[in-house]
Parts: structure tokens; C-alpha cells; sequence
């Protein structure tokens, strides 16, 4: 295993309040499978997927975080290395789509300027308990100028269709390899440690 | 005469004989004669000629009479002669003529007479016959009569009657034969009438048995609650039964309630039928009596009890889905029930229908049959439900036909049987219970918000911790949601365990240990193996995990309690020994041990995903300076980690964090000696070396507390004199020192040394075009000749001695 396996690799965060879903949401992407018991996610856990974009093998390195208040100072220090972060509210849970200005002022504090961002409003299956309509989560996420998806992780609602979208938005942003790369000998090497270069 | 022969007399004795002769009557003379033989030898011949003389003598004597009356015979028939001329004299003619005259009408009243005479003595005659004739006919007609009204036996009295009395009388009649051959024509329909009568009866009865059943199993289960008093009055009643009478029996109807019974029911308050008062027996009787009557009692003997046997069997076949539902049983056990209190019934009011004998035979057939019906159905039920309802019915079942005298012991053997199935059931679902339980655990300590929500956890698990105790609110349980609940659960067990043995008559110690081996079953086999399910569940987290080790303890320490509950309810003495204990003390040791190696392999799941993430440039000249960013990440990863879960136990987070630890330097290792790589430069080595510097780095930071010195950085001492060596190019401390126990780089294996060295060598070729023109390159090359050389020699020294 000394020769990777994958030509580039996307670091991906989860942030939301708890409850919310974002396990679920890693969990369908990641192993399509869904659970119905809530077990809180304690500090931080991650799951890789590799998935091919535009000829090109991307591993998915996928934080996920726990919401507890408890457990911020672990989290943040996440923030940093993510590429692409996605935060998750509950339609059904009002406080929780409250709280997405909180989760944004956290991501201009703690992450990468660049970073790209995505709003996810999840549990859309659970229409009739409904508490926040899709215009206002439609209407935030312009505000920001970021990408909105209501999604459900039980129904299996637009939850690959996020995190490839989010995926290609980041590839879109990714420097190109030059076709002589790999016969010149430089000091950073690979697109990967070239975005590394950037994100120091 | 008599003189005359006294004159003649020759002998004596002779002429007694003659005498007695004329004077003995005829009946008498054979004696007399006989004494004439029995004399003298010629005496006959001598009789005979007396008896002549004296013949001859009567004869003279006769002559001599006739010549003396002759004169006055002719003067007499003179006379009349003359009377006739007088008489014509007197004009007798004239009124002779005037007689019959006047008698001529005489005579012709009294032919009227003798006509009527005649035609009287025929009328009298003729009312004689009659009145020898009328009571036949009269007693044919009431025996039509009798026979259209069904009313058999009195039937067969009449026409035994007839048979005997009046027909002999008549017999010379030809209406009375052509009656008598009709008898056995009515006689034949009788007995058809009673068989058909007796087989509509018994599918009466038949039909009625269960109702007759469910009465006895009702009556028999409020008797065990019932008072002495009670009982005797059911005794009572049952000995009543008892002298039920024939002509009693062929006049009763079912719609006919006595008084006193009518009283007797008040009085218990309780509507208690009995089997008369259900069934209607008479076409039994009937049918019995009239065979009887007839003289063949064995045909209705066999006949009635092969009917029965019939019966039986379609009593003793349940329905094939008798086993869904326990009214299905109900039916079947209330149906046997009754048929056999309607075989002891008529075992106690017949003579001889049933015997003791043959009620037992057919019992003991009927019950090898139902064994083996319940044995076969049981099986199908997975509801310990309907497994203990089965249970209580058998039981009632067992205890009613035994008060009627039933042998049941092969029933209560069965019950045992069922009871280790009725367990076996439990478990099915109480796994199923414990499988919800895991489901629907968050996997988080018990938040408490108030004193009321601690003492509702309290009371439904014996936790004791007084420090926890102290703390205010809002504060936590380390257990989980799931603890209280198995805790409860396994409770629940117990007593739905404990609810089978009820009724079945075992000891308190008997029922001790069946608990406790019931306990140890679910705790050893169930509750094991739905924690080790759990464990190896493909998608379990490490927060799972470890609240599973802290629940698993919790359970342990509970032990204690199960074993003081089942104490408990049995109400057996603490001093006395228990030849079984609870070893759910295993099951928990083993499922947290099970947990602890899941949290291990995870871990280093984690691990090798950051590993397969490495992306190092082997070739490169020069290392940038900074240690590799996937190894960060997981340095990282793994402090945060030991951080979070701090209530883990400090031993599992010590075993947990030296075997990521371990795993990590051995996957390193591995990589750097990998065989598909085959090139590797200096720079890269220097790049590699910075990443293991962040692995000791974070070794010796302590992220789990309790490590002794430098107990875990051990981990990586391989790798770390390994890449010494190369940084260092100490070949000849190395080899110099090789196999000294004080050696600088102990823990180097020739073989890793040889094959890195290798793959730098392969890195010098790639410039040996410009080796001519640098001494330096030059000797370095010969130097990593002459070192891979006395390594192969180390290499191969060791295959030798090993």
C-alpha cells in the first residue's frame, strides 16, 4: 500500500446541533444504510468513500462532529482542514435552523476563507411535523450565496446527490496537474500537497 | 248251591276254594287261583274236574227251576190275553185319537223348542269362544297401541303375555297364529327402533359432551377453592346419582328439575349442573332394559361399547389447528372430559353396561392418545403464553378426571416436559425482548433531572454510589438506558418462569433450583448471546462500545440481587445451600472482554484507513520539514479520542490506546518494507522519520493517564533505531555490536536492514551514468555493497541457526 490508491483527497465536515441527523446522513452516504436510534455522537468520528468525478478517483474523508456544546473545543479544530462543510438543520425543529447563523460565524472563525459551504435541511420525509418551510431554507442559503438540498436520511432523499455536488464544487476549484508534473522536481508535489501549500 | 257242593265234596281245600269263589268278587280271584297252583303238583287237574261237577250241578238246579215256573207262565200270558179283548172294550182307541190331536200342536211348540234350545246353547257356545278370543285381541290391540307410542318394555310385557297366557288359550284360531307371526316381525322392529334410538342418543350425548366437560372442569376448579362443606354436599350429590333407580331413569325428563336440587343450587349460590341435567340418558336406558327384557343384553353390551370406542377416537382426534389458540385446547380437553364423566355415570346407575375394567381400558388408550396429541401439538407453540394456558388447562384437566377416579400421573409427567418447553419459549422471547432492548438504547449515561427521575431509577435497579448520591442536579447514571431495563426484564423472567410450576405440586427447593437454572439459561445463552450480537453488529460505534463495557459492569455487580429475588419468592431459607447459583457473572465478564477486543479492532480499523491515505513521494530528494498531514490527522484522531471517552475504564483505555499504538508502528513498518516498493531515497526516509518523531510525540504525552514511563512510546522503539541506523549510516556500531545485549540498535532485525538497504542501492543505480565523475557517489556505492554483503551473511546466519 505504499502507492496510492486515489488520485486526490477531499476533507469534508459535518456541523449541525444535535439531533439533527448528521450521522444519518454520513451513515446513508457512506454505507447506505439507515438507523433508527438516536445515539449521540461523542467528540468526532470520520468515514471514508471514494467515489469517481470527471475521470478522477476522489477519496471522501467525511467528519463527522459531535453537535454538543460540550464537545466544541474538539470539534473546531477540525474546522481548519475541511475542505467543504456542510450544515445540517431539522425541518422539524425549529431552534435548530435558528442556530445555522451560529454554525456560519463559527466557519468564518475557525476554517479556511475559501472553504466551500452547503446547507442541508434534513428529515424532509417528515412533512406533516414540519416546522420550517423550504423557502426559508432556500432563502438563507442566498443570502450566503451558498447550495441548499432538503434531504432525508431514512428516505434516502438527496443525500448522494449533496455530497457529489459539494464534491464537484471543490474539484472545480482544484489546480489542475501540469502534464510534465511528474518530471519536475519541486518542493510540493501533487495537487494535493499544492492545496495543502494553500491552505497554510 | 252252596249246599249242593257240600254234598259233592271230595277235598277240602278244594271246595274252600270253590267257595270262595262264588262269594269274592272278580278283582279278587287271582289270588285265589293262585293258591290252587302253588299246591299240590296235580293239583290243577283235579280243580278243573271239581269245578265241572259243580257246573253240572248249577245246570240241574237250573232245569228243575224253568219245569216248576212253566205252569204259571202260561197262566199269565192267558190272562193278558183276556186284558186285550177288555181293553178294546174300554174305547182306548177313541181317546188315543183325541190325545193326538190335541198333542199335535205339543208337538209341533216343541220342535219350536228344541230349535231354540239348540240355537241358544250355539249363541252360549259362541260367547264362550268369544270371551276366550275378546282378551286376545284386546291385548294385541294395546300392545299396537304400546308400540306406536314407543313405549317398548311395557310392549314387550304385553306381547310376553300374549305369548304365554292368552295365545295357548286361542291357539286353534287362525287369526291367533297369524298374530303370533308377527311377533318376532315386532320384536325385530323394537330392537331396530332402540338401536336407532340408542345411536340418535348417544350423538346427543356426544354432542353434549362437551358442555358436560366444561361443566365438570369449572365445577372442579372452584372446588379447590371451595369449603369442606361444600364438598360433602357434592358428595352428596354425586351418591345420589348413585341410586338412580330403573323405573325413575324411564320416567325422567331432562326438563324436569327436582325441588330439593333446585334448593341445593341456592343454596351454593352456584348454578351446578349435573350430567342428568345437561344430557338426556333415557334412550340408554330404554334400550338397555329392552334388551335386556329380550334376553340378549350381551348384543347391547357390545353394540353400546362399540359405539363409545367410535366415539372416543373422534373425541380423541383434535382439530389440526388445535395448537393456534388455547380455546382450541380447551375444546379438545372439555370433549374427552365429558365423554369420560358420561362412561362413569353409566357405570354407576347401569349393572354391567360398563365395568371398572373397561372404562380403565379405554382411559388408558384415550390417555396414551392425548399424549401424544399434546405432545405433537405443543410443540408448535412459540407463545409461552399459550404455553402456560395449555399448562393450567392440562392441569384442570388432570385434576377433574382424577376426581372421577381416573389414573393421571402420565399427564403430570407430561406437564414437565411441557414446562421445559414452556422455558424454551420464555427464552425465544425473551431474546426477542433483549434484541428491542439493544435497539432502542441510546448508549448514553442516564441523565437525571430531579430527585423523582433518581429514585424512579433507583427503585428499578439496585445502583448504589454515595458520591453520585451527593451531587446535585442535573446529573448523570454511568449507565445506560438498557441496564435497568434487562435488569428488570430478567425479573420478569423469573416470575413468568416461576408462573408454570403453579398447581403442579413441587417443593419450594425443586422450584428454587428450576428458577435458578432458568436464570442461568437466559443470563449464560440468551442475554450472551444477543450482548455478543450486539458487539460484533457490522455498524457499531465506539460510543456504543464503551457504554457497553460500563453497562456490562453494572449488570455484574446486580447479580447478587437476581440471586436474593429468586430467594425471595421461593421462600427458601438463607442458610440452606443452592445446588445451583446464578453464573451470569461469566456472561458479563465474557460480552465486556468481547467489547474491549471490538473497541481495539475498530480503533485500528481507523487506523488503517488513515493509513491507506498516505501519500508519501519515495523518491523525493529533500523532506519539506513537516511531518505528513494523514499522519497528523490521525494523531489527531486518536488524541481526540482518549479525550471524549473518558469514563471508559482506565485499564480498557490503556490496552486500547498501547494497541493503536502498536498497530500504527507495525503498519508503518510494513509499509516501509513493502515488496512492491522499490525505490526509496534518503529525502523520502528523513520525511518518514519526522512522521514516527509525531508518534512518540503524542506516546509520551500521556493521552490515557496511568502509563509508567515510557511504557508506551516501547511501541515504536522498532521503528525508531531502524530509521536511527539510516539517518546516522551506523553500519559498523551495528554490525560490530550484532547480537550484544548491550547493542545500540537491539531491536533491528538484519532482515528489515537488509531490505531497505536494498531499496537504497536500487536508488544509487539510477546514477551510476554519473558515478565515474564523483569519488564521493563512488565510495558510498562500495560502501553499500560491502554492507549488503555482511548483512545477506547475517541473514543467512540466522536461517542456519534457526
Amino acid at each position: 500500500m505504499a502507492k496510492k490508491t486515489y488520485d486526490l483527497l477531499f476533507k469534508l465536515l459535518l456541523i449541525g446541533d444535535s439531533g439533527v441527523g448528521k450521522t444519518c446522513v454520513l451513515f446513508r452516504f457512506s454505507d447506505d444504510a439507515f438507523n433508527t436510534t438516536f445515539i449521540s455522537t461523542i467528540g468526532i468520528d470520520f468515514k471514508i468513500k471514494t467515489v469517481e468525478l470527471q475521470g478522477k478517483k476522489i477519496k471522501l474523508q467525511i467528519w463527522d462532529t459531535a453537535g454538543q456544546e460540550r464537545f466544541h473545543t474538539i470539534t473546531t479544530s477540525y474546522y481548519r482542514g475541511a475542505m467543504g462543510i456542510m450544515l445540517v438543520y431539522d425541518i422539524t425543529n425549529g431552534k435548530s435552523f435558528e442556530n445555522i447563523s451560529k454554525w456560519l460565524r463559527n466557519i468564518d472563525e475557525h476554517a479556511n476563507e475559501d472553504v466551500e459551504r452547503m446547507l442541508l435541511g434534513n428529515k424532509c420525509d417528515m412533512d406533516d411535523k414540519r416546522v420550517v418551510p423550504k423557502g426559508k431554507g432556500e432563502q438563507i442559503a442566498r443570502e450566503h450565496g451558498i447550495r441548499f438540498f432538503e434531504t432525508s436520511a431514512k428516505a434516502n432523499i438527496n443525500i448522494e446527490k449533496a455530497f457529489l455536488t459539494l464534491a464537484e464544487d471543490i474539484l472545480r476549484k482544484t489546480p489542475v496537474k501540469e502534464p510534465n508534473s511528474e518530471n519536475v522536481d519541486i518542493s510540493s508535489g501533487g495537487g494535493v500537497t499544492g492545496w495543502k501549500s494553500k491552505c497554510c | 248251591m252252596a249246599e249242593s257242593c257240600e254234598a259233592l265234596g271230595t277235598v277240602p281245600e278244594h271246595e274252600r276254594i270253590l267257595q270262595e269263589i262264588e262269594s269274592t268278587d272278580t278283582a279278587c280271584v287271582g289270588p285265589t287261583l293262585r293258591s290252587v297252583y302253588d299246591d299240590q303238583p296235580n293239583a290243577h287237574k283235579k280243580f278243573m274236574e271239581k269245578l265241572d261237577a259243580c257246573i253240572r250241578n248249577h245246570d240241574k238246579e237250573i232245569e228243575k227251576m224253568c219245569n216248576f215256573h212253566h205252569q204259571g207262565f202260561v197262566d199269565a200270558i192267558t190272562e193278558l190275553l183276556k186284558v186285550r179283548a177288555d181293553a178294546e172294550k174300554l174305547k182306548v182307541t177313541d181317546t188315543n185319537r183325541r190325545f193326538q190331536d190335541a198333542g199335535k200342536e205339543v208337538i209341533i211348540q216343541t220342535e219350536d223348542i228344541i230349535r231354540c234350545r239348540i240355537q241358544q246353547r250355539n249363541i252360549t257356545t259362541v260367547v264362550e269362544k268369544l270371551q276366550l278370543c275378546l282378551p286376545v285381541l284386546e291385548m294385541y290391540s294395546k300392545l299396537k297401541e304400546q308400540m306406536s307410542m314407543k313405549r317398548y318394555y311395557s310392549a314387550l310385557k304385553t306381547m310376553e303375555q300374549l305369548e304365554n297366557v292368552y295365545f295357548p288359550r286361542v291357539s286353534q284360531y287362525r287369526f291367533c297364529q297369524l298374530m303370533m307371526e308377527t311377533l318376532p316381525k315386532l320384536r325385530e322392529d323394537m330392537m331396530n327402533y332402540c338401536m336407532s334410538d340408542l345411536t340418535y342418543g348417544l350423538e346427543s350425548i356426544r354432542k353434549h359432551s362437551d358442555k358436560i366437560g366444561e361443566a365438570a372442569m369449572k365445577q372442579a376448579q372452584q372446588q379447590k377453592s371451595f369449603s369442606v362443606a361444600l364438598q360433602k354436599q357434592n358428595n352428596m350429590r354425586f351418591g345420589k346419582n348413585m341410586h338412580v333407580n330403573n323405573d325413575r331413569i324411564l320416567e325422567e325428563k331432562s326438563d324436569v328439575i327436582p325441588k330439593h336440587a333446585l334448593e341445593e343450587e341456592a343454596e351454593n349460590d352456584e348454578e351446578v349442573l349435573t350430567v342428568q341435567d345437561l344430557v338426556d340418558f333415557s334412550p340408554v336406558y330404554r334400550c338397555l332394559h329392552i334388551y335386556s327384557a329380550l334376553g340378549d343384553e350381551e348384543t347391547f353390551e357390545n353394540y353400546y361399547r362399540k359405539q363409545r370406542k367410535k366415539q372416543a377416537r373422534l373425541v380423541l382426534q383434535p382439530q389440526s389447528s388445535v395448537h393456534e389458540t388455547v380455546d382450541g385446547y380447551r375444546r379438545y380437553f372439555t370433549q374427552i372430559v365429558g365423554f369420560f364423566v358420561v362412561e362413569d355415570h353409566i357405570l354407576h346407575v347401569t349393572q354391567g353396561l360398563v365395568t371398572r375394567v373397561y372404562t380403565e381400558e379405554l382411559w388408558n388408550m384415550a390417555l396414551s392418545k392425548i399424549i401424544a396429541v399434546l405432545r405433537a401439538h405443543s410443540s408448535y407453540c412459540t407463545d409461552p403464553d399459550l404455553v402456560l394456558e395449555l399448562k393450567n388447562l392440562i392441569v384442570i384437566f388432570a385434576d377433574t378426571l382424577q376426581g372421577y377416579g381416573f389414573p393421571v400421573n402420565r399427564l403430570f409427567d407430561l406437564l414437565f416436559e411441557i414446562r421445559d418447553q414452556y422455558n424454551e419459549t420464555l427464552l425465544k422471547k425473551w431474546a426477542g425482548i433483549f434484541r428491542d432492548i439493544f435497539e432502542e438504547d441510546n448508549y448514553s449515561p442516564i441523565p437525571i433531572g430531579s430527585e423523582e427521575e433518581y429514585k424512579v431509577v433507583i427503585s428499578r435497579f439496585p445502583f448504589q454510589d454515595p458520591d453520585l448520591e451527593k451531587q446535585s442536579f442535573p446529573k448523570k447514571f454511568p449507565m445506560s438506558q438498557s441496564v435497568p431495563l434487562i435488569y428488570i426484564q430478567v425479573k420478569e423472567f423469573i416470575y413468568a418462569s416461576l408462573k408454570f410450576s403453579e398447581s403442579l405440586h413441587r417443593s419450594s427447593t425443586e422450584i428454587d433450583d428450576m428458577l435458578r437454572k432458568s436464570t442461568n439459561l437466559l443470563l449464560t445463552r440468551i442475554l450472551s448471546s444477543c450482548l455478543l450480537n450486539l458487539i460484533r453488529k457490522p455498524h457499531i460505534g465506539l460510543t456504543e462500545l464503551v457504554q457497553i463495557i460500563i453497562n456490562t459492569t453494572h449488570l455484574e455487580q446486580a447479580c447478587k440481587y437476581l440471586e436474593d429475588f429468586i430467594t425471595n419468592i421461593t421462600n427458601i431459607s438463607q442458610e440452606t445451600v443452592h445446588t445451583t447459583r446464578l453464573y451470569g457473572l461469566s456472561t458479563f465478564k465474557d460480552a465486556r472482554h468481547a467489547a474491549e477486543g471490538e473497541i481495539y479492532t475498530k480503533l485500528n480499523q481507523k487506523i488503517d484507513e488513515f493509513v491507506q491515505l498516505a501519500d508519501y513521494d519515495w523518491t523525493m530528494a529533500e523532506s519539506d520539514g513537516r511531518a505528513s498531514g494523514y499522519l497528523m490527522d490521525l494523531i489527531n484522531f486518536l488524541r481526540s479520542i482518549f479525550q471524549v471517552f473518558t469514563h471508559l475504564p482506565g485499564k480498557v483505555a490503556q490496552t486500547a490506546c498501547m494497541s493503536a499504538c502498536q498497530h500504527l508502528s507495525t503498519s508503518l513498518m510494513q509499509m516501509l518494507l513493502d515488496s512492491e516498493l522499490k525505490q526509496i531515497s534518503m529525502g523520502a526516509v528523513q520525511q518518514f522519520n519526522l512522521d514516527v518523531i509525531q508518534c512518540e510525540l503524542f506516546a509520551s504525552s500521556e493521552p490515557v493517564p496511568g502509563f509508567q514511563g515510557d511504557t508506551l512510546q516501547l511501541a515504536f522503539i522498532d521503528l525508531r533505531q531502524l530509521l536511527d541506523l539510516f539517518m546516522v549510516w551506523d553500519w559498523s556500531t551495528y554490525l560490530a555490536d550484532y547480537g550484544q545485549p548491550a547493542s545500540k540498535y537491539l531491536r533491528v532485525n538484519p532482515h528489515a536492514a537488509l531490505t531497505l538497504l536494498e531499496k537504497m542501492k536500487d536508488t544509487s543505480k539510477k546514477n551510476n551514468i554519473f558515478a565515474q565523475f564523483r569519488k564521493n557517489d563512488r565510495d558510498r556505492q562500495k560502501l553499500i555493497e560491502t554492507v549488503v554483503r555482511q548483512l545477506r551473511g547475517l541473514v543467512t546466519g540466522m536461517s542456519q541457526h534457526t
